[in-house]
């Protein structure tokens, strides 16, 4: 395989880059069946490390951010904290950064197959990818917060992440929308989160990934870890042509040739084609003593 | 065609490695593990409608399930029958006065095990 960028021709893509771009799809596919397993429902008491809504009909674990806005409208009934979901969010994150959103997470891996439709791509400035932050304080914790200490239970908040969310509109609304239509029942998912639901697709088709990139809460909070998590990404300067491979290759934005580790990052891998990127684990090192 | 982000002019020598720690990491990420090993054996202060103090598993379940139970939520009991009885009125009126005077529950919020709402939003 000759390297894709044509002022480069004297370098070829890096064995381990060329493997990483084929198998991702497939590994992504894999993780679907963990999160669509009819069979695990009994896996709902446990939050998944995923966008993925726990109403499907076919979920296995429990949406962590429902779980994290439901416990934040509970904070002022009971005052419950959500030990298991920080636990897990904490040891995926500190292991991995936001590699669960690039290789394992369903929604993201429904925008990856929607940007391939279409070729033609609008880019998105770089500080929209505060507005997750935004999403996941206000509409997560804050606002949940504010309606339960008013004495409003979760699943009555007219303005809530679960009636304004995509992917509860696909896996939970859609679903149930059809199953209602076939018994001649007719459509139940409202007009906001079908227009939502809509629009998302309709977006997708021209940026790539924009529910991540843009809103997602949870890529958001696991994107936090890039910078220490436990495995990383590596610039290795001698292997470095300065042929900007890398920072064409991401589709997310990232500007690799700068930085990589950094929030924007959904560790996709696809920048290690070149080889100056490399993926690798964080080691205890033993410091040696210096030389006299 | 593969289209290629214009490359700034860069010094790869000066670029950082990004080389990451291993014990940031693995700090936190054994803190993660004990949290989340607690909170799978963590008993909530939440009741569940059969009697018990509900796992926090339990607790999420519920959210997914509508298995959330408030006080307003439960109907009052039903008023006698009065077919059959010798004085009605006076049955109605005893049920009358159980009403007035029942005390609110005193949970604020229970898990119902059974329920499957399958979307509770």
């Amino acid at each position: 395989m000759e390297c894709p960028v044509p002022n480069c021709p004297e370098w070829k893509p890096a064995s381990l880059g060329r493997k990483i771009s084929r198998w991702r799809p497939w590994v992504q596919t894999g993780f679907l069946g963990v999160w669509l397993a009819p069979v695990g429902q009994w896996l709902h008491g446990i939050p998944g490390c995923v966008f993925h809504c726990y109403s499907c009909p076919l979920s296995s674990f429990a949406c962590p951010i429902g779980v994290m806005a439901n416990y934040a409208a509970l904070l002022p009934v009971v005052g419950e904290v959500p030990y298991l979901l920080i636990g897990l969010l904490l040891l995926v994150g500190a292991a991995g950064g936001s590699i669960v959103c690039g290789w394992a997470c369903p929604f993201g891996f429904l925008q990856d197959l929607l940007g391939k439709i279409s070729h033609r791509k609008i880019s998105l400035p770089s500080w929209t990818g505060y507005l997750r932050y935004v999403v996941l304080v206000g509409l997560v914790i804050l606002l949940p917060l504010i309606l339960g200490y008013k004495g409003i239970p979760f699943e009555k908040q007219v303005v809530s992440i679960c009636r304004l969310c995509p992917a509860g509109a696909l896996e939970a609304g859609v679903p149930y929308s059809v199953q209602s239509v076939l018994a001649g029942k007719g459509w139940v998912m409202s007009g906001l989160k079908t227009g939502i639901l809509l629009s998302f697709i309709g977006i997708a088709l021209f940026v790539h990934r924009p529910w991540c990139r843009v809103l997602c809460p949870l890529g958001g909070f696991l994107a936090l870890f890039n910078r220490f998590s436990l495995f990383h990404l590596r610039f290795n300067p001698q292997r470095c042509v300065e042929c900007n491979l890398c920072r064409s290759r991401c589709s997310m934005g990232v500007k690799v040739d700068e930085a990589v580790n950094v929030s924007g990052c959904i560790r996709c891998l696809e920048c290690a084609t070149c080889g100056a990127i490399e993926p690798c684990f964080a080691l205890p090192q033993k410091e040696e003593a210096p030389k006299e | 065609m593969f289209k290629r982000v214009p490359q700034l002019p860069v010094n790869p020598a000066l670029r950082a490695q990004e080389r990451h720690d291993f014990w940031p990491g693995f700090a936190v990420a054994l803190a993660g593990l004990v949290l989340a090993f607690g909170g799978a054996r963590h008993l909530t202060t939440v009741d569940t409608a059969d009697g018990n103090t509900a796992w926090e598993t339990q607790l999420v379940r519920a959210f997914a399930a509508g298995g959330l139970q408030y006080p307003d939520q439960i109907p009052p009991p039903p008023p006698p029958k009065l077919d059959g009885l010798a004085n009605p009125g006076e049955a109605l009126d005893r049920w009358a006065k159980q009403q007035a005077h029942a005390q609110p529950p005193a949970w604020k919020i229970r898990v119902d095990l059974g329920a499957k709402t399958p979307c509770p939003t």
